[in-house]
C-alpha cells in the first residue's frame, strides 16, 4: 500500500510552468515591469514555455536563470532564426502545444487556432501575438495566451495591459495563474481537468 | 640593562618572551601562594621580581605587549586581595609606604598605581588627589616603550573610577573637570614618548621603528577613548575644556605620524554633534600640520562622517552650519597651502564635497554644481589634454562623476541639470567618457526614468556621445562584438524612456534622437533605428487620442509616417527581413487611424522589399505569411486597393518555390477572400465573404497539393485543407458543402491506409482522426442549433 501511495504521489507531483512571451525587448520595451521581476524568482518554476518575440539572446538568458528547461518557439520579430515554428511538451498528463500565432491566420481567430491543436494533438495550445491574455475552452481542450509580459505595443490593441501566466500541473488537473498589471499586480485562478 | 643594547630579531624574540613568561609565570605562582597564606610583604616582593620583567629593553614592541597583558593579569589577584582586606576593615594606610621601597622604579610605580586604584575603590582618602599624584608619578618612566605602557595601565586600572558629574558633590571625590585634567595630562605625556620613538636610535632603522610605532598608536588614542566615554562631558565642554588641549599637543609635537594618527582618532571617538560644533577649531588646526600629514584623508573623513550623519538624522545639519561653505573653504586652504598635491588627491577632497552637498542639501543642485565647477577650474589649471582613464587621476575623477549619478536616486535625470558635469566629463580619454556614459546609461535603465522634455533629451545626447557615434579619440580597434552589441541594445531599450507628456514635445525628442542616432552609420542604426520606428507608431496612438483638442492631429499624423517610412528606408539594405516587418507594423497602425493612402503605402513598400530583397525561400513563405496576416487585419482599404492586394498575394503564394508552401500559403490566402475588410465610400468597413473565391483558392490549393511527390506530405496537406474547408463552412461559407466534404474525407482515407508504416504515418492519421472528430462534434452542434 505504501509503494502504491509514493507512486501516487510522484506522479501527481506539483509542477510550475511559467507561460510568458511577446516581450519585445528592446523594440518596443526597456524591460520586464518591476513588480513581475520581484514575482519571478529562480528555482521555483520548473518549466518554461515562451510564445517568442523575446527578440534577443539578453532576454532568452535571463529566463534561463529562472528554470533550467526553457522552451521558445519563433516570434516574427525573433532575433534567432532557429527557435522552431512549433513545439510539443508533455507536463504530467498534459500535452502541450506551442507556438507564437503569427503565423496563423486570421491572427488570434479561436478557430484557426484549434487547426493547430488537432495537427499537433494537443491538450493545450498555448499561442501569442495578440499581447493580450486569453484563456479558453473549446470542444474539451484548452487554450491560453499569455499576453505580453511587458505590455508591448500592439496596433490593434490601444490597451495593452502586462500580463504572464503561470500553470500549476498535478497529473491531469491544472490551475491557470493569471497575472496581470494594471496599477498593481492581479492574479485571477482558472481550473481545468483533462477529460479522460 | 644597557640602553645601547639593540633588539634581538625573530627567533630571538620568541625564545625572550617565553622566558620571561615563565618567570612571570613563577612569581605570580609565589605571589599568589603568599597572598593565600596572608604574608603581604613576600606577595610584594614577588610581585616586584615579576614586574623587573617589564625592565628589559631586549623586547619588541609585540613581544613587550604580550608580557604587559600577562602581568597585568596577575596584578589583578594582587588587587583583589588588597581590596578584600580593606573591606574586612583592614587599616592599610601605610601600604603606599610598603610599596615605596621596591628596588626599582619600574616594580614600584606599578605597584603604587595597583595600590592608588584599591585606595580609591575602598573610598580611603580623596579620589582626585590620588589620580593627581599617579599620574604625575608616572613622570619617572622616561624611556618611550616603557612609559607608554606604565601610563596605559593607569589608564586601564581607573577606567571606571574617573569622575563623571559636573558639579561639586563631594569634594574629595572631584568632577569631570578633574577627570579632564587627568587625562589630558595622561595624553600629552604619552603623546611626547611616543613621538620620541621616532628619533630614538639609527636612521637606518627609522622604517622599522615607525611601523612599531604604528602597532602603538591604540595607547595613545586609548587617552581619547577614555575623554569620549565621560558622560558629563557636552558639547560646550568639549569646545571649551577638551578640544583646544587635545589639539594644541597636536601641533606641538610636530611629529607626522602622531598628528595623521591623532586628527583621525578625534573624528573617530568623538560624536558628530561634537564636530559639527568645533569645526572651526579643528579644521584650523588642519592647516597647521605637517607637510607630509595626509591631510586630504583626514578632510575626507570628516566630510564623509558628517555627511553620513546628517543624512541619517531627522533635523540634518543645524542652519546655522554652513557645512557646505565651510568645506569648500578649507578644501581650498589645503589645496593651495599644498602647492605639490597631486590631482587625485584634489579630486578626492571634490568627492567628497560632491558627496556632502548631496546628502546633506539634495535640494540644492548649485551646490553640487559649484563644487563641480570648482574642481574644473584646479583641473584646467593643472592638466592639458585628455586625462588617462586608467590613471589615478582618471580613476577618481570618474569616482567623482558617478557620484551624483548614484546619489540622485530619485531621479537620476538631475545629473543633466549639472551645468559644469558635462566639461569634467569631456577631460577624460575615450575610455573613460564611454565607461560613464554606459554608467548613466545603465541607472535610467534600471530606474526607469523618464525624459520627458527636448532639453533634457538634448543634454543626455551630450553625455551619451561616446555610445552615439564614432569619437575623435576613439581607437582604432573595433570594440569587442559582444560589447557593442550590448551597448547598442542599452542605447536601444533607452528610446522607451522617452515619455515627453504632450505628443508635440514628443515628436521632437524622437526627431532629435533620429538626427542623433543617424550620426552612429550603418553598425549603429541597426539597433537604434527599429525602436525609434515603434516610438513613432505608439505617439500615432497617442495623437488619436487627443483628436479632439487638436485640429492639427491628422496632419501631425501624416508627418510622423513620414518620418517612420524615411527612417525605415534607411534600414532597408542592412536589415531587410526587420524592415518588410516595420513596414507592416506602420501599415497596421495606419490602419487604425483609417489612413487608406498611408497603409496601402507601407503595404506597397513591404511588397516592394519581399519582391527586390528577399532571396531565402523558407523567408519568403515566412514574408508573405506575415504580409497576409497584416492585410488580413486592415480595415480601411477601398476595393481599388484592396482588390489589388488581394490579388498580388494569391500570385505571390503560387510562385512559392516548395509545393508544401505554395499549398499553404494559397490556403491563407483564402481567408482574405473571406474575413478581409473593405470600406465602403460612406467610411463603413465590410468582411469579403466571397465565398466563391474561398473555393478557388482551396481547390487550387488541393491541386498542388496532388502535385506533391512525396505522399505522406501530401496526405498531410490534405488533412490541412480538410480542416481549412471545415472552418469556412463552420463561419458561413456555403460554397462548403457536405458531400464535397465527404469526398474529400474518403480521399484522404484511402490515402493514408496505402502509406506506409511508420511515425508520419501514425501522425497524419491522428491528425485526420482529431479532425474526423471534430467534424462529428460540428454536426451534432448543428444538429442541436436547427
Amino acid at each position: 500500500k505504501k509503494k502504491k501511495i509514493t507512486r501516487d504521489l510522484i506522479k501527481t507531483k506539483m509542477v510550475l510552468v511559467l507561460v510568458i512571451g511577446d516581450l519585445h525587448i528592446p523594440h518596443r520595451a526597456n524591460a520586464l515591469p518591476p513588480q513581475f521581476k520581484k514575482l519571478l524568482v529562480p528555482g521555483k518554476i520548473q518549466h518554461i514555455l515562451c510564445t517568442g518575440n523575446l527578440c534577443t539572446k539578453e532576454t532568452f538568458d535571463y529566463l534561463k536563470t529562472l528554470a533550467s528547461d526553457v522552451h521558445v518557439v519563433r516570434g516574427d520579430f525573433d532575433e534567432n532564426l532557429s527557435y522552431p515554428e512549433q513545439k510539443v511538451v508533455t507536463v504530467g498528463q498534459f500535452k502541450i502545444g506551442l507556438t507564437h500565432g503569427h503565423q496563423i491566420v486570421p491572427w488570434g481567430d479561436i478557430e484557426s487556432l484549434s487547426l493547430i491543436q488537432r495537427q499537433l494533438d494537443v491538450d493545450i495550445l498555448i499561442s501569442g501575438h495578440t499581447h493580450k491574455f486569453t484563456a479558453t475552452e473549446k470542444e474539451d481542450k484548452f487554450y491560453i495566451n499569455p499576453g505580453s509580459a511587458t505590455g508591448a505595443y500592439n496596433a490593434l490593441d490601444t490597451e495593452v495591459v502586462p500580463s504572464f501566466v503561470l500553470m500549476d500541473i498535478q497529473g491531469g488537473s491544472m490551475v491557470v495563474y493569471v497575472y496581470q498589471l494594471f496599477k498593481d499586480v492581479k492574479v485571477q485562478k482558472i481550473e481545468y481537468k483533462k477529460k479522460s | 640593562m644597557s640602553k645601547t643594547q639593540t633588539l634581538a630579531v625573530g627567533d630571538d624574540q620568541e625564545k625572550l618572551l617565553n622566558e620571561a613568561l615563565k618567570h612571570v609565570e613563577a612569581n605570580a605562582f609565589e605571589m599568589k601562594t603568599c597572598l593565600d597564606n596572608t604574608k603581604l610583604m613576600d606577595a610584594l616582593k614577588h610581585a616586584s621580581t615579576m614586574l623587573s620583567e617589564l625592565r628589559t629593553s631586549l623586547l619588541s614592541p609585540k613581544s613587550y605587549y604580550e608580557l604587559f597583558m600577562a602581568i597585568s593579569d596577575q596584578l589583578r589577584h594582587l588587587e583583589q586581595y588588597l581590596l578584600e582586606e580593606f573591606e574586612k576593615g583592614k587599616k592599610m594606610s601605610d601600604l603606599y609606604e610598603l610599596v615605596q621601597y621596591a628596588g626599582n622604579i619600574i616594580p614600584r610605580l606599578y605597584l603604587l598605581v595597583t595600590v592608588g586604584t584599591v585606595y580609591i575603590k575602598a573610598n580611603e582618602g580623596s579620589r582626585r588627589d590620588i589620580l593627581r599624584d599617579l599620574v604625575e608619578m608616572c613622570r619617572g618612566v622616561q624611556h618611550p616603550l616603557r612609559g607608554l605602557f606604565l601610563r596605559n595601565y593607569l589608564l586601564q586600572c581607573t577606567r571606571n573610577l574617573l569622575p563623571d558629574i559636573s558639579s561639586k558633590e563631594d569634594e574629595q571625590g572631584g568632577t569631570v573637570h578633574d577627570s579632564i585634567t587627568f587625562i589630558l595630562h595622561n595624553y600629552g605625556e604619552m603623546n611626547k614618548l611616543w613621538v620620541r620613538m621616532q628619533h630614538q636610535g639609527h636612521t637606518k632603522e627609522k622604517e622599522r621603528r615607525e611601523k612599531e610605532r604604528l602597532e602603538l598608536r591604540i595607547l595613545v588614542g586609548t587617552n581619547l577613548v577614555r575623554l569620549s566615554e565621560l558622560e558629563s562631558i557636552d558639547s560646550s565642554l568639549y569646545i571649551k575644556s577638551v578640544l583646544p588641549s587635545v589639539l594644541e599637543q597636536v601641533v606641538k609635537c610636530r611629529d607626522s605620524i602622531a598628528q595623521e594618527y591623532l586628527m583621525e582618532c578625534i573624528i573617530q571617538v568623538f560624536p558628530d554633534e561634537f564636530h559639527l560644533q568645533s569645526l572651526n577649531p579643528y579644521l584650523q588646526t588642519c592647516a597647521e600640520l605637517q607637510e607630509n600629514v595626509n591631510v586630504k584623508s583626514i578632510v575626507i573623513s570628516l566630510i564623509d562622517r558628517l555627511a553620513s550623519y546628517a543624512y541619517r538624522t531627522d533635523s540634518g545639519i543645524p542652519s546655522n552650519i554652513k557645512l557646505f561653505d565651510v568645506f569648500q573653504q578649507e578644501i581650498a586652504i589645503i589645496v593651495q597651502s599644498r602647492p605639490n598635491m597631486e590631482v587625485e588627491d584634489i579630486i578626492a577632497l571634490n568627492v567628497s564635497l560632491v558627496n556632502l552637498a548631496i546628502k546633506c542639501y539634495s535640494d540644492h543642485i548649485d551646490y553640487v554644481d559649484k563644487a563641480l565647477g570648482y574642481c574644473n577650474e584646479l583641473l584646467t589649471k593643472k592638466i592639458s589634454g585628455h586625462i588617462d582613464h586608467n590613471g589615478p587621476p582618471g580613476r577618481e575623477l570618474q569616482r567623482l562623476l558617478k557620484v551624483p549619478v548614484d546619489g540622485y536616486d530619485e531621479d537620476v535625470l538631475t545629473v543633466l541639470k549639472l551645468e559644469n558635469y558635462l566639461s569634467l566629463v569631456k577631460m577624460l580619454n575615450y575610455e573613460g567618457r564611454k565607461s560613464l556614459s554606459l554608467y548613466m546609461l545603465q541607472a535610467m535603465l534600471e530606474k526607469d526614468a523618464s525624459i520627458e522634455s527636448f532639453t533634457q533629451a538634448e543634454a543626455l545626447f551630450s553625455l551619451l556621445s561616446p555610445l552615439i557615434s564614432d569619437q575623435d579619440d576613439q581607437p582604432t580597434e573595433k570594440c569587442d562584438p559582444e560589447d557593442f552589441e550590448e551597448e547598442q541594445s542599452m542605447m536601444a531599450r533607452l528610446v522607451h524612456l522617452f515619455r515627453a507628456s504632450q505628443p508635440d514635445q514628443q515628436y521632437q525628442i524622437l526627431n532629435g534622437a533620429r538626427k542623433q542616432f543617424g550620426t552612429g552609420g550603418d553598425t549603429r542604426i541597426i539597433y537604434t533605428l527599429p525602436p525609434l520606428i515603434f516610438a513613432t507608431y505608439r505617439l500615432i496612438t497617442a495623437y488619436k487620442t487627443i483628436k479632439d483638442e487638436d485640429q492639427k492631429w491628422r496632419a501631425k499624423c501624416e508627418k510622423i509616417f513620414q518620418f517612420s517610412l524615411q527612417t525605415i528606408m534607411a534600414l532597408c539594405k542592412l536589415v531587410p527581413e526587420l524592415s518588410l516587418r516595420l513596414y507592416l507594423q506602420g501599415a497596421l497602425t495606419a490602419d487604425q487611424i483609417a489612413s487608406e493612402t498611408i497603409a496601402y503605402e507601407f503595404l506597397t513598400q513591404a511588397f516592394t522589399l519581399y519582391e527586390e530583397d528577399i532571396s531565402d525561400s523558407r523567408e519568403q513563405v515566412n514574408c508573405i505569411t506575415l504580409i497576409m496576416g497584416t492585410f488580413e487585419r486592415m480595415k480601411s482599404l477601398g476595393e481599388e486597393n484592396h482588390g489589388a492586394l488581394r490579388s498580388k498575394c494569391a500570385v505571390a503564394a503560387s510562385r512559392l518555390l516548395k509545393k508544401p508552401d505554395q499549398c499553404r500559403c494559397v490556403a491563407t490566402c483564402a481567408h482574405l477572400f473571406w474575413s478581409g475588410k473593405v470600406t465602403t465610400d460612406e467610411g463603413s468597413f465590410q468582411e469579403f465573404h466571397d465565398g466563391k473565391r474561398v473555393m478557388e483558392c482551396l481547390k487550387k490549393a488541393g491541386r498542388i497539393a496532388n502535385q506533391c511527390m512525396d505522399k505522406v506530405v501530401q496526405s498531410q496537406l490534405l488533412v490541412d485543407l480538410m480542416n481549412v474547408y471545415s472552418l469556412f463552412r463552420e463561419k458561413g461559407n456555403t460554397e462548403v458543402s457536405s458531400s464535397f466534404l465527404k469526398q474529400l474525407i474518403d480521399k484522404i482515407k484511402s490515402d493514408i491506409e496505402e502509406l506506409e508504416d511508420n511515425d508520419d504515418k501514425t501522425l497524419v492519421d491522428i491528425h485526420f482522426q482529431n479532425t474526423l472528430q471534430h467534424l462529428r462534434h460540428v454536426k451534432a452542434n448543428e444538429g442541436s442549433d436547427s
